[in-house]
Order: structure tokens, then C-alpha cells, then sequence
């Protein structure tokens, strides 16, 4: 350890360091140009000067490169270093006129005009490139000539391969010398190129070092091998230097690690089409021409444009945007995928909305499609109003060709109209609208697992286990498995995951252990003692706000005992030593000030556990994400808003309380409303996991809807699988069944339901953990098109059971009409049916396949056969049925003689009217919810405007209720045919089991409590609340008025701020506290 | 008036706005120091006396956000 | 009007002693001219105490707070919104009342009264029809009663009540060419500033006695607000920022309830229109969840419940 005196202060520092870093460490600012904390010093600006007195006499030194030895004293900050410096900026202004930095520096040192010749430099040729460049392991630029030639350059001032276009240069040049673009022009003779952001669709750039996206998990950076200079010449390594934790290791290498597991899930995903090979379409050559998932980033305010609707060409603003729908899907001519992407149209509407809230609603907007497919749920009514509301324009075209405009960045689009007229249009911008496509690398894993593919490349499975490859024990889930949206993907997650529950149920805990409990200290009548962290997260916070600062003010805040501030408070060091500190100084409320407590609460809360305090005595306050990193240039608001929240944590903290978690016990059983394919599936799932279900339906068989069904869209028939399904129900010793019952009764909540049954028996009690609604819908039974007044009209599960029964009448058939979207997608039931256009067009072609000679027609408004079941249009073209749309104003006209059915039909591309004599009409109507108000009521579950039940999240909660411990499949949720029906009733049951499985459930200490005595029995809080947690108190000198259930509580709030009575409080983020908290801003 | 520096007293919402805030640091957004932010679990748990008195300590504006 | 009042005591004897109910609340004439003041009766003898005419304006509905029993009580338009506000909000239940109900022609604001009659001090107020005779030491005044009803009256677009087991008359008219709320858009207008100065002054003359907070029916609660002190939500003087505290609160805790019965202000001692703070919730509830207080029993009121679809322009 070396002691000298700095600026009369006596400093200590290690044997062999310079005075610039022992000054930095404590806080003496000296100016510098040419020093890079990775480099070895150089001492080329001369702007570190500092006098340096060595007992006898006095002098200059460069503090960068100057070591440091025992007893030397050095001043910073006097008269003569400062004239001293004045004349070196002086004269590097005079070589440099121009250059910002020193014309900031000259006016900081008082000097107006340099007395000197000016030049017009911009390099003060302190060689910080050149050192930086050594450090890359290039050396491709040194300082060449002499005197008054010498400048920063390669050998022969020539372009050479040895510049690797990494820009170290560029990112460490004071003066701006260096960029890029000098490196490109006059340095490198390879591409110099950004490395495009993959998370961006490459409009961005990104380090070599770096986090995918914001969110991602783990949210650690990672150093990209092929672009990481180091892992090309060895050098660098700068980025070890700077970690001031030294995770670093540059030597790690990829392991290969083996498990050993029962049972495998692909979840490969997808690849977006990449529509560069569409040379019509320009994307590769035009850059307004972007992909839909490009421009999806450029929606997102953390996109390259923040947010901020430009196109790339210019950045200017559009006026008029068009999207092209089916790019890469339903086309086999140009790329082999004859299948539907299934998700593109409702993106391009989403998009089109999205971009009209961003721009105004003077942007044009106009999506090219062949047929709209919205038919997902609540996706109708959200096209419609695009459409009606927002303006957006629909037009029934594929366009061929994009065309670069004359004169400008516009594009021009030819289309012909519905009407046949050829129309040249122009955009600004044109959205392709990319499909799904499975890629090389998926299609080689499947390969090597021998798992079977579909004409698609998509995993091959069948209806009935639709998560379930041709290989036992590996399942499937997401786009892989077919293309499909989010909740989907979410269901056959769950759906997946119940698949592999079932197989592996047996070894369920089998390798848990138990957790180490440590007694909890009781704090209660306790004075609050108050321990403050404050973190400096290396220099993520300490850079800017004065962490010292901030602590010893902590320490002036009532009830606080201790204070101290850490390097980085979430390593495992710290955590013990935190421990200590609780203990040692009988600290019972804690406060850090770090970063966010969305990522780091739970670590902390773990360290109060173990140092015997309640995980609630807790607070954490943000010092870095809110307050460091977003004040970066000013550091003195910044550490002033620091002591603010940190006051303001105190405040609250000194409030808090140590909060019980109620634990809930939940009764192993459970029960499955509805018999049919859903309720069944959801019962069997949950048997084999080895839980006790009880199976409810209303009338006397199992079966439902699938009764009428003969075959799905992959040509399985119905009849054979549902009978297996009914008997493995049905033999289940697990499964109790109870047939021609309904609920008449539902008290309790998650966990411990008790529900009264009554059939024609009499009634029982049943009590269960959890409920599974698969309640189902039925068909619409249609009051249009001579339906119950012609034999020959029929519905499509009429017309089914016609097929099953083989009837003979369907022999003599020689015209046969479907006329589609009976009841859907019409002001009264604004949803589409969602199955029925592949239904039809199976069963189209199941009559063509039994008589080729039977004409079919398809009247249709848009044919949704999406995904892979968009081959079985194609089939049904081939085969000669013939489709025509007809639009909802212009339905078709139906009538009867005795010779047949007379069906007139506006034709769109003929222009006029057609009228089909058949002999069959079937209608495709609609599915119908049972719109049960009685059970939405026992389970206390929302219901949308059209019947069907709402689910928790409409993309990532597709599958349960928010009203906890009840879930929901099938046809209840949304139309949906079988495979779908079976992969949702995995899911709720996967569900189910994730809370049956834990048998006791622990729930979080925030939650309202409402004090009796100020409850004014109003009701608010039970009307407000999602959860239904608040309920009235029926016995007992508080009847009347309401309590909650801590169970069921989530600890939003919503019921404490709609109290008027002032009788709820959230424990946590307690009334008295918030107002602590505003009292003390 | 042009020094005038407003005091924003800020509800955020844990599951929405703290998070967007949070991702507003880890993009280095860079914005005026004069909000104070108070995380609540949900929006729905600022009762409207929290507004009045957040004035009434003296803020110039409140921002609620979830 | 005298038909009512000898309805009402009829109504109310025949309820009494056939036990359909245990009490029945009604008005009775006060010692003051134009102060008739709500009145419970348990003995059928005491009906004729009963009386009803044009100074009827406070609000029986907070006598039903709470009661046990069967209770008979007479309701006007806003007094039956707030018997319904009342049922939703489980202050009284519906099998328990039996709602005589008033088809109402307006109430006659006492002070306009005075005012017309030049501020001398009314020793006798008989009211004939459309016209009230003022008398007094030495003067005698005829007065239209329309130039002198309660300003919510003026508006008023249910006279008629929306619940009831029997009617004391015919229901009378609905006014339907008037502007509820053109007042609140006179102030909706003005800028900031003006708002601001406008109801700092409205306010200033308020001595924190807490009148229109227990004359109004929708202020049940154990404990105000006003009381608490932990956390003290409102300082207790009349500092001018604790008023407007107290005034901006209170309103807000009738938004979406407020029936508009004017109890609030005409029992305010020094005469604040407080209405101008609970009428622009009105006005939003109307507007923005199509919601007005008390006309159905099917519905808990707007700001109780949430769809997805409720109004949310506010949300930037």
C-alpha cells in the first residue's frame, strides 16, 4: 500500500498505480483526451498535467502514466496546473478549431479565441485509436509520418483487410476524427456492416455483446461468438476489465449436458416467410417494402422508431399504407405452401388499426385479400370494426406485382376490383403479410426423433390427441404442430404438458426436497428499526447518483439504525453479510434502494426469511432503472430524487406490518361439468394424473355434439374413436358419473367447492377442489331458407348423421347445395362458427367421393378452411365442387317445388344472378352458446355479449376462469372442432392439476382486509371485485356487512379505492402508508 | 416561469407502467427528474383522495398510469 | 295539494292499524312557514300530523337507513331514485317498504320566497295552486310559484316516482324540453382559471357545519371520511383547501347515486349551490355509462360495476 497526499488529503493506493486512478477513486476530477480505463495510459493529450512536489521541489506530470510512490504530494487543482492545461487546449483548439470537445474545454478554461494559426484538424492525434486498435489484436492503423505529416492511418494509406470494420476506433476517438464511415472509405477492405438486431428484424443494429430484447429471460448479456473481436484475433477482452464482478470468462466453452427425462415436448416454433424470393414483390430491393413482423417493430415504442410510424426509405411519415395478405401462404405456384397461416389476417387488421391510433385517422389503410378469416374469438367483431369504425379499407384482390413509383419512394400496386376493372394504386408503404413455415432445422429434429410430418411439414398428429406425435412420450405443441395464434399455442402448451403429466404421473415428487424452515421473529410492540442498502450496481448506479450521498442521508431519517451502502447488493456475499447485519443490530424493517423490486423483491424478501424476519417487512426502492439510468446527465437531480424515494421507502417501511399467508388446503377431487368430447376428455386427463373426478351431464348420454359428428377434417370418423373414448370413461374407477343431473347449488371457492347435485334420483352434496366447465353449445336451428318446412333442407349435423346412417335418399341425389354462415357472422350473432366452412366442405366432398356425377355447390361469404385444412378446399376444387360467394346483403333466395329446391344466387365474377335446382340444401349454421346465466353465476364467471363464457386472458389464459380454481374448454369458450375441443380440455385439466398438485396453496400476504366497524354494508367492494373475494357476512353481530377472503384476493385494490366508507385496507400498500409515501414527496 | 420545475407525483401500476418505466431505464430513455413514483398494485387502487391529497401536498400535477 | 295530504294521512292510518307496517315516515308542517320537516309515526292516531305540500324538500330516504321492521313512507320522483339507490346498496330491502308514491310538482325554494317578498320575514305562506300568498307584519305578497321553485326542481325530468306500492294521485307530467345541465356546461366552459375562482367563491362562505352531508341520504357511512384521522384524508378548519377538499370528495362519493333532490343545498346555512359539484358527475354518468341514479333495481350503478366496453377516453 502506497500513502501520498492528494490535494492535501492523504490517499492510499496499490504498489505500480498512477495517480489518475487513486484521484478517480476519491472523487478528484482531472481532465482527459487520450486516457481509456482498458488501455495502458500514454500521456499523449498532456491535459492530466498535475503538479507533482517530491519533497524538494516541484513539477509537471501526466497523472495518466505517472506510478505512484510513498510520500510524494500532488496538487490537481492550482493556479499554475490550470494555466498550465488553459495552454494545452489552447494550443489543440488552434489545431482543431471545430471539434466540439475543445471548443466545450476552451470555454471552461476562459479561451475565446486560440492565440495561434488556426488549422482545420479535427485529430489531435493522441493515438487512443491506435492504442485501442493494438488492443483488438489488428494494429491496422498506427500514426504515420513525421512532424507536420504525421497522422492516424493504415501502411500505405490503402484499405486493408487487417481493419476488421469493428469500430473500436470510431467508439474511443475524443474528437470524432474516426467514424465508421472513415473506417469503410479509407480503413477496412471488408463490409463494414452493422450487426443487425435480430430481436428488431435486423432494422436496428446491436453489439457483439448484449441482451436479445428487454424482457428476455435470462435477462444476462451474451457475447456472440461469430462477431466478438476477441474470438478472431485473440485481443480485446476490454469488456473483462469493465465488469466489476469479473463474470466474464472468455474461455467457457458449450457443453454438452445429458438428461435424462421421460417424456419430450417440441415447441420449435416457426419461421416467418421470407418473402426475398418474391422478386415481383421488391422487399429485397425497396425498403418501404417491409414484412409484417417488421413492421411490427416499428409499432412498438421499443422499436427501432420508438414507437414512431415512419417508413425506412425516408422516415417520413405515411399517408397511405397497404397490406398484402397470403404472402407465403395458400400459394403453390410461387412457394410450396398450399396451406393457410391461419394468423395473418387478423395481424394485418390489428396492424391497420394499431397504425390509424399511431398516425391518426387520416392515414389510409387498406388490406388485399383473397378471403378474410377471422375466426377466432371476439375476432369478427374486432374486423368489423376496423372496417366500420376505423376506416380501414378490404379489398377482395391478390395483387401480382409491387412497383417502385417514378420519381419518388411510393409504391404502386395494380389490382383488379371485384367489379373487374384494372386499378394502379399508390402507398407509401406496403406491409407484406408473411406466413408461417416450419424451418430446416425443425424439420431435421423431427427427422432425428422420427417424428412423422404432414404435407405442410408440420407435426403430424391425429384429432383425437392432437398434442401427441407418431412417437410415444414426445409431444407437441405451438405452430409446429400446425400454424396457429397465441391462445391456441397456449392451450396446446397446457394441453402438451397434461400429455406428459399423464405419462409421468407416477413420478410426481419424486424429486422435490424439503425446504429448510427458520423461526420467524416476533416483532410485534417492537420500535421499527430501519436498515437501509443502497446499492451502486457498479457503476450503473454509483456513476451517476452520489450512493454515499444517499446513504448518509438515510441515515438522518427517523427510526433508521443502520445504513450502508453495497457494491452490488444481490450478490450471494452481500446477501450473507445482509443477514448478519439484520441479526446483529435486531433490525426489523428493511429498506434497499437498487433496482427494480419487479425482478429482485423475491431475492430480498428470501434474505429477511433467512435473517428471521416476516418476507413483508420489506421495502425496495428504485434507484437505477427509474432514477440512474434515466437521469444520466444530471447526477445532483438524480441523487436528489434518490434521497426522495428513499425517503419515501422509509416512510412506508416504518409502517409496515409482518403479514400472514393464509393457507389453503384443496380437496383432492374434482368436477367436470359437460359429457361430451370436452368434459370427457377433461375427466380422463385428470384421472390418469391420478385424481378422483366427478363427471356432470345434464342429459342421459356421454357424447354431446360428437354424437352427430361422422368424420373430422383429417377423415377419422367420429364414431369409432368417440365410442373408445365414452368406454374408458365409462370403465374408469376414478370417474364417478353422474347422467341426466344439474347443479342446483354451488357454495365454497378454490379448493373446497361443496355443490349439490339433483337428477331425477334426489339430490346429493358433492365437495370438490376444482371445477371444470366444458358445458358446451349447440347447433342453431335455422328459421331462413325453408329449414323445417323442406325435407330436403337440412343442417350439417343433419346432414352428417344422413352419412352415418348411410341413407339411401342421399343416392339419388344429383345436385347438392351448402350454403354457408347460417346464423354467423349476422348482426344478431356477429361471430363466425369458425368450424363450418371445413365441415361443409368435407362433407361436399365426401358426396363427391361416394357419386363424382353429384354437382355440389359452396355459397359462401369467405371460405376459413385455416391452417392445413386449407387442402381440403383445394381438394374440394379439384373435385369439381363449384364455390360461389354471395355477400351478407345479397343472401341467397330459396324456394321449393316439387321437381326441387330453386337456389338463386348472386354471382360475383358472372355478375349476374344463378339459380341452382338441387336436390339437397344443407346448412352450415351456426354453434350456439347455451348462455348459462345459473352456472355463470354459482361459479361467479363473466360471459361476453354473445353467450360464450370469458375466459381469464383472452391470449395467455385461455384455459381457466380469473375466478380461481374453476376451468373452462370447448365449446363453451368458442366454436372449435374436435382436435381443438381435445388439446382445450388437456389444457384446463393441465390447469387444474397444477393447483391440485400442490394440495396446500399458500397465498400472498397482500390482501384487503375490511375492518367490520366501518363497513357500511353498501356492496361495492362484492360488486367491483373480479375474484368475487369479498362477500357478506351472514351470521353473527356483523351480518350484513362484508369481509374478504384472503384466498381468493388477489391484493389489487380495487375494492380498497371504491370504499367510501374507509373500511378496507390493502396490508401491503396500506392507506396510511400510501399516504406516508405522498406526505413525504 | 421558464425555471419552474413541476413536482409530478406518479402511481404506477406493479404488472404495467413500474414495468414500462423499468424497461424506460434499461433503454436509457432519458426524461426530466421530476416525477416521484409510488407503486401500487393496480391502478384501481389509487383512490381519488390520493389525487386530492397529493395536491394537497403540494404537487403540481398527478399521474396515474396502469 | 291538500288532496294529497288527506291521501297520505288516510294511507298511512289504514297501514298503521291493519299492521302492514310498524312505522311510517312522512312530513309534518313546522313551527317556521315553509319548514315542514320529516316526521315517523308508529300510532295510527297520529296520522294527521301528516302534511304535504310544496316545502316537502328534504330527504326521507335517510330515515330508511338501516331500519328493521316494515316501514311505510311516502316518495316523490328523487325520493324514490334514492329508496332504490337505497335497496341496491342493502341500506333497506324492498320487502320491507311500502312506497306511497307522490307524483311531485316541485318544491318552492324558501329562500326565493323571502327574497320575493322583498326579505321581510314571512309570518304565514299559504300556498293556492300555481300561486303562494306571503304574509306578514304589515305586507302581504302573491307570488307565482314558479318563480320561486328549487333550481333542481326547474330541471327536473322524474316527478314521478319510479317505485312504489300504491299512488296518492295520477302520475302528473314529466318535463321534457328542459336543459338539465346547461348550468354545468356554463362552467364546463370556462377555463381553468375561472373554474377555479368560481368554486373557490362558491365555497368560501362554508363553515364545515356538515348540514348537506346529513341531509343527504346517500351519506350513511359509520365514519365519514371527514372524521377520520388516520390518515386524516381532510383537514378540520375551514382552511380554504380542506373546504374544497371536503366539498370535492363528498361529491365524488355521490357519483353515479346522486339523485339531484336538493336536500343538500336547502340546508345549507349559508346558502353554497353545492349541486354544481355533484351535477357535473351526474352529467358524466349520464353521458359517459348512459347511467342515472335509482331508475332500475336491476343494476348496481355505473361506477360500481366494470365492462370492458365502459368509457375510457381518459385513458392516454
Amino acid at each position: 500500500m502506497v500513502t501520498f497526499k492528494l490535494n492535501g488529503n492523504t490517499v492510499q493506493g496499490e504498489e505500480g498505480e498512477y495517480i489518475l486512478q487513486v484521484a478517480e477513486r476519491n472523487g478528484v476530477d482531472i481532465p482527459t483526451l487520450c486516457h481509456h480505463k482498458a488501455l495502458e495510459p500514454a500521456g499523449m493529450c498532456r491535459i492530466c498535467t498535475v503538479e507533482l512536489f517530491d519533497g524538494r521541489r516541484s513539477r509537471f506530470v501526466t497523472a495518466c502514466n505517472y506510478p505512484i510512490w510513498e510520500g510524494m504530494e500532488v496538487r490537481t487543482d492550482t493556479e499554475i496546473v490550470r494555466d498550465g492545461r488553459k495552454l494545452i487546449v489552447e494550443m489543440l483548439l488552434a489545431r482543431c478549431p471545430e471539434v466540439p470537445l475543445l471548443k466545450k474545454l476552451a470555454a471552461e478554461y476562459g479561451i475565446e479565441e486560440p492565440r495561434f494559426k488556426k488549422g482545420d484538424d479535427d485529430c489531435i492525434l493522441c493515438g487512443l485509436c491506435t492504442r485501442v486498435c493494438e488492443r483488438m489484436g489488428a494494429s491496422a492503423i498506427s500514426l504515420t509520418g513525421r512532424g507536420l505529416e504525421m497522422s492516424v492511418d493504415t501502411p500505405f494509406h490503402e484499405n486493408t483487410e487487417v481493419c476488421l470494420a469493428c469500430g473500436a476506433c470510431a467508439s474511443v476517438c475524443p474528437t470524432g476524427h474516426i467514424s465508421i464511415d472513415v473506417v469503410k472509405e479509407s480503413h477496412s477492405s471488408r463490409d463494414v456492416e452493422m450487426i443487425p438486431s435480430e430481436y428488431d428484424m435486423g432494422l436496428k443494429g446491436r453489439k457483439p455483446i448484449y441482451i436479445p430484447y428487454a424482457q428476455a429471460i435470462p435477462n444476462t448479456p451474451a457475447i456472440d461468438r461469430n462477431k466478438c473481436i476477441h474470438f478472431k484475433t485473440g485481443g480485446c477482452k476490454i469488456c473483462a476489465d469493465f465488469c466489476g464482478v469479473k463474470a466474464i470468462d472468455h474461455l467457457q466453452q458449450d457443453e454438452i449436458v445429458e438428461l435424462n427425462v421421460g417424456a419430450i415436448v417440441l415447441a420449435p416454433g416457426f419461421k416467418p416467410f421470407d418473402p426475398s424470393r418474391f422478386v415481383a414483390y421488391n422487399y429485397a430491393k425497396h425498403p418501404n417494402v417491409m414484412t409484417s413482423m417488421e413492421f411490427e417493430r416499428i409499432l412498438s415504442a421499443s422499436g427501432p422508431t420508438m414507437g414512431h410510424l415512419v417508413r425506412m426509405s425516408d422516415h417520413k411519415e405515411p399517408k397511405k399504407i397497404a397490406w398484402l395478405q397470403c404472402v407465403g401462404s395458400r400459394d403453390i405456384n410461387r412457394c410450396d405452401h398450399g396451406y393457410c397461416s391461419s394468423v395473418c389476417c387478423m395481424y394485418a387488421i390489428k396492424e391497420a388499426v394499431i397504425a390509424k391510433e399511431h398516425s391518426g385517422s387520416d392515414l389510409d389503410c387498406a388490406i388485399f385479400f383473397m378471403d378474410m378469416r377471422t375466426h377466432g374469438k371476439e375476432f369478427e367483431r374486432y374486423y368489423d370494426g376496423a372496417r366500420e369504425k376505423h376506416g380501414v379499407r378490404f379489398i377482395r384482390s391478390r395483387v401480382h406485382s409491387i412497383e417502385p413509383a417514378q420519381g419518388s419512394d411510393d409504391l404502386v400496386l395494380g389490382y383488379a376490383t371485384e367489379k373487374g376493372e384494372f386499378v394502379e394504386e399508390s402507398f407509401d408503404m406496403v406491409v407484406l403479410s408473411i406466413g408461417l413455415e416450419i424451418s430446416r432445422d425443425a424439420a431435421q429434429l423431427a427427422e432425428k426423433l422420427g417424428v412423422g410430418l404432414t404435407e405442410g411439414g408440420f407435426c403430424s398428429t391425429s384429432s383425437f390427441s392432437p398434442v401427441a406425435t407418431n412417437k410415444e412420450g414426445i409431444y407437441v405443441c405451438g405452430a409446429f404442430q400446425g400454424p396457429k395464434d397465441i391462445p391456441q399455442s397456449v392451450i396446446e402448451a397446457s394441453s402438451a404438458a397434461a400429455e406428459a403429466g399423464t405419462l409421468l404421473s407416477e413420478a410426481r415428487n419424486t424429486l422435490t426436497r424439503e425446504k429448510e424452515i427458520i423461526q420467524e421473529r416476533d416483532i410485534r410492540g417492537e420500535r421499527p428499526r430501519i436498515g437501509v442498502f443502497v446499492c451502486h450496481c457498479g457503476i450503473n448506479i454509483g456513476g451517476v447518483v452520489d450512493v454515499k450521498g444517499v446513504r448518509d442521508y438515510a441515515k438522518t431519517l427517523p427510526y433508521v439504525e443502520f445504513v450502508t451502502d453495497n457494491l452490488y447488493s444481490c450478490s450471494q456475499d452481500t446477501q450473507e453479510a445482509m443477514t448478519q447485519v439484520i441479526q446483529a443490530n435486531n433490525l426489523n424493517r428493511i429498506v434497499v434502494a437498487a433496482c427494480t423490486p419487479k425482478t429482485h423483491e423475491p431475492l430480498f424478501q428470501e434474505t429477511l426469511v433467512n435473517a428471521g424476519l416476516n418476507r413483508y417487512l420489506f421495502e425496495m426502492t428504485n434507484i437505477r432503472n427509474q432514477d440512474s439510468w434515466v437521469h444520466k446527465d444530471d447526477p445532483e437531480k438524480a441523487t436528489e430524487k434518490a434521497k426522495d424515494l428513499v425517503r419515501m421507502a422509509v416512510a412506508k417501511v416504518a409502517l409496515m406490518e409482518p403479514l400472514q399467508e393464509a393457507q389453503l388446503a384443496i380437496n383432492q377431487k374434482a368436477m367436470v361439468i359437460g359429457g361430451g368430447i370436452s368434459g370427457m376428455m377433461a375427466a380422463r386427463t385428470l384421472s390418469r394424473q391420478g385424481y378422483a373426478v366427478c363427471l356432470v351431464e345434464r342429459s342421459n348420454d356421454l357424447g354431446g355434439n360428437a354424437l352427430n359428428l361422422f368424420q373430422t377434417w383429417k377423415g377419422e370418423k367420429v364414431k369409432h374413436q368417440l365410442d373408445s373414448l365414452i368406454e374408458s370413461v365409462r370403465s374408469d374407477s376414478r370417474i364417478e358419473l353422474r347422467l341426466g343431473t344439474e347443479l342446483s347449488n354451488v357454495e365454497g371457492f378454490v379448493g373446497n367447492f361443496k355443490t349439490t347435485l339433483a337428477s331425477s334420483a334426489g339430490s346429493e352434496v358433492l365437495e370438490h377442489g376444482i371445477t371444470v366447465l366444458a358445458t358446451g353449445a349447440s347447433e342453431y336451428k335455422p328459421t331462413e331458407y325453408l329449414y323445417g318446412k323442406d325435407q330436403r333442407v337440412v343442417t350439417h349435423l343433419e346432414l352428417d348423421r344422413l352419412f352415418m346412417a348411410d341413407d339411401p335418399a342421399l343416392k339419388n341425389i344429383n345436385t347438392a347445395v351448402f350454403i354457408q354462415c347460417v346464423g354467423s357472422r349476422e348482426p344478431e350473432r356477429p361471430y363466425c362458427s369458425r368450424v363450418c366452412c371445413t365441415h361443409s366442405i368435407e362433407s361436399a366432398l365426401h358426396i363427391k367421393e361416394t357419386n363424382p356425377e353429384v354437382d355440389v355447390y359452396i355459397l359462401y361469404r369467405d371460405i376459413r378452411t385455416y391452417g392445413e385444412r386449407e387442402y381440403l378446399y383445394r381438394k374440394a376444387r379439384a373435385k369439381g365442387v363449384i364455390f360461389v360467394r354471395f355477400s351478407l346483403e345479397n343472401r341467397p333466395k330459396v324456394s321449393a317445388s316439387p321437381d326441387g329446391l330453386a337456389i338463386e344466387v348472386a354471382d360475383h365474377i358472372l355478375g349476374r344472378s344463378l339459380v341452382i335446382h338441387a336436390d339437397l340444401l344443407a346448412l352450415a349454421t351456426a354453434i350456439v352458446p347455451y348462455r348459462d346465466e345459473k352456472l355463470a353465476q354459482f361459479f361467479k364467471v363473466p360471459m361476453n355479449e354473445d353467450g360464450f363464457f370469458v375466459e381469464a386472458h383472452a391470449k395467455l389464459g385461455p384455459s381457466e376462469f380469473s375466478t380461481d380454481g374453476v376451468f373452462l374448454c370447448g365449446l363453451a369458450h368458442y366454436p372449435k372442432p374436435i382436435d381443438e375441443s381435445v388439446a382445450h380440455a388437456q389444457a384446463a385439466s393441465s390447469r387444474a392439476v397444477r393447483l391440485l398438485a400442490q394440495k396446500n396453496v399458500r397465498v400472498s400476504g397482500t390482501v384487503a382486509q375490511i375492518n367490520p366497524l366501518y363497513c357500511s354494508s353498501c356492496g361495492v367492494c362484492i360488486s367491483i371485485c373480479p375474484y368475487s373475494a369479498p362477500h357478506s357476512i351472514e351470521k353473527g353481530p356483523f351480518t350484513g356487512r362484508a369481509e374478504i377472503n384472503p384466498v381468493l384476493c388477489k391484493g389489487c385494490g380495487l375494492c380498497v379505492a371504491s370504499c367510501r366508507s374507509g373500511a378496507i385496507n390493502l396490508k401491503g400498500f396500506g392507506t396510511d402508508q400510501i399516504m406516508a409515501m405522498i406526505n413525504e414527496i | 416561469m421558464n425555471d419552474w420545475q413541476p413536482k409530478i407525483t406518479t402511481f404506477l401500476c406493479h404488472w404495467c407502467s413500474y414495468g414500462a418505466a423499468d424497461l424506460a431505464g434499461v433503454s436509457r430513455f432519458q426524461y426530466p427528474p421530476n416525477f416521484r413514483i409510488i407503486r401500487v398494485p393496480c391502478s384501481g387502487r389509487v383512490s381519488p383522495k390520493f389525487i386530492l391529497a397529493a395536491f394537497r401536498h403540494g404537487a403540481d400535477g398527478v399521474w396515474v398510469s396502469g | 295539494m291538500l288532496e294529497y295530504t288527506e291521501k297520505i294521512r288516510e294511507t298511512a292510518r289504514k297501514l298503521l292499524e291493519e299492521g302492514k307496517v310498524e312505522a311510517f315516515i312522512g312530513y309534518t308542517k313546522g313551527t317556521v312557514p315553509m319548514m315542514n320537516h320529516p316526521v315517523v309515526i308508529r300510532d295510527p292516531g297520529k296520522a294527521d300530523i301528516l302534511h304535504w305540500d310544496s316545502n316537502c324538500a328534504l330527504n326521507l330516504c335517510n330515515y330508511l337507513t338501516k331500519m328493521k321492521g316494515k316501514i311505510g313512507i311516502i316518495a316523490n320522483g328523487c325520493n324514490s331514485r334514492n329508496i332504490v339507490t337505497h335497496i341496491l346498496e342493502n341500506q333497506v330491502s324492498r320487502d320491507q317498504l311500502y312506497i306511497v308514491g307522490i307524483p311531485c310538482k316541485g318544491m318552492v325554494d324558501h329562500r326565493a320566497v323571502k327574497r320575493a317578498a322583498g326579505n321581510r320575514e314571512p309570518e304565514e305562506v299559504i300556498e293556492e295552486g300555481d300561486t303562494i300568498v306571503v304574509k306578514g307584519r304589515g305586507f302581504e305578497e302573491t307570488i307565482k310559484k314558479k318563480d320561486v321553485m328549487q333550481r333542481n326542481c326547474l330541471v327536473c325530468t322524474h316527478r314521478n316516482p319510479v317505485i312504489y306500492d300504491e299512488m296518492v294521485a295520477p302520475s302528473v307530467e314529466e318535463q321534457k324540453e328542459v336543459d338539465q345541465f346547461k348550468d354545468v356546461q356554463m362552467i364546463e366552459e370556462m377555463t381553468s382559471e375561472k373554474k377555479w375562482n368560481f368554486f373557490t367563491r362558491a365555497i368560501s362562505k362554508c363553515i364545515r357545519c356538515y348540514a348537506c352531508r346529513n341531509a343527504c341520504p346517500l351519506c350513511y357511512c359509520p365514519t365519514c371520511f371527514v372524521d377520520e384521522s388516520r390518515p386524516q384524508w381532510v383537514g378540520k378548519s375551514s382552511d380554504p383547501i380542506d373546504t374544497m377538499t371536503f366539498h370535492i370528495l363528498r361529491a365524488y362519493h355521490c357519483a353515479g347515486r346522486c339523485t339531484d333532490c336538493g336536500a343538500c343545498e336547502r340546508v345549507c346555512p349559508v346558502g353554497i349551490p353545492m349541486r354544481q359539484f355533484t351535477k357535473k358527475l351526474n352529467k358524466d354518468a349520464l353521458e359517459l355509462f348512459s347511467w342515472e341514479a335509482g331508475l332500475t333495481l336491476d343494476q348496481r350503478p355505473a361506477l360500481d360495476t366494470y365492462r370492458p366496453n365502459d368509457y375510457n377516453d381518459f385513458v392516454r
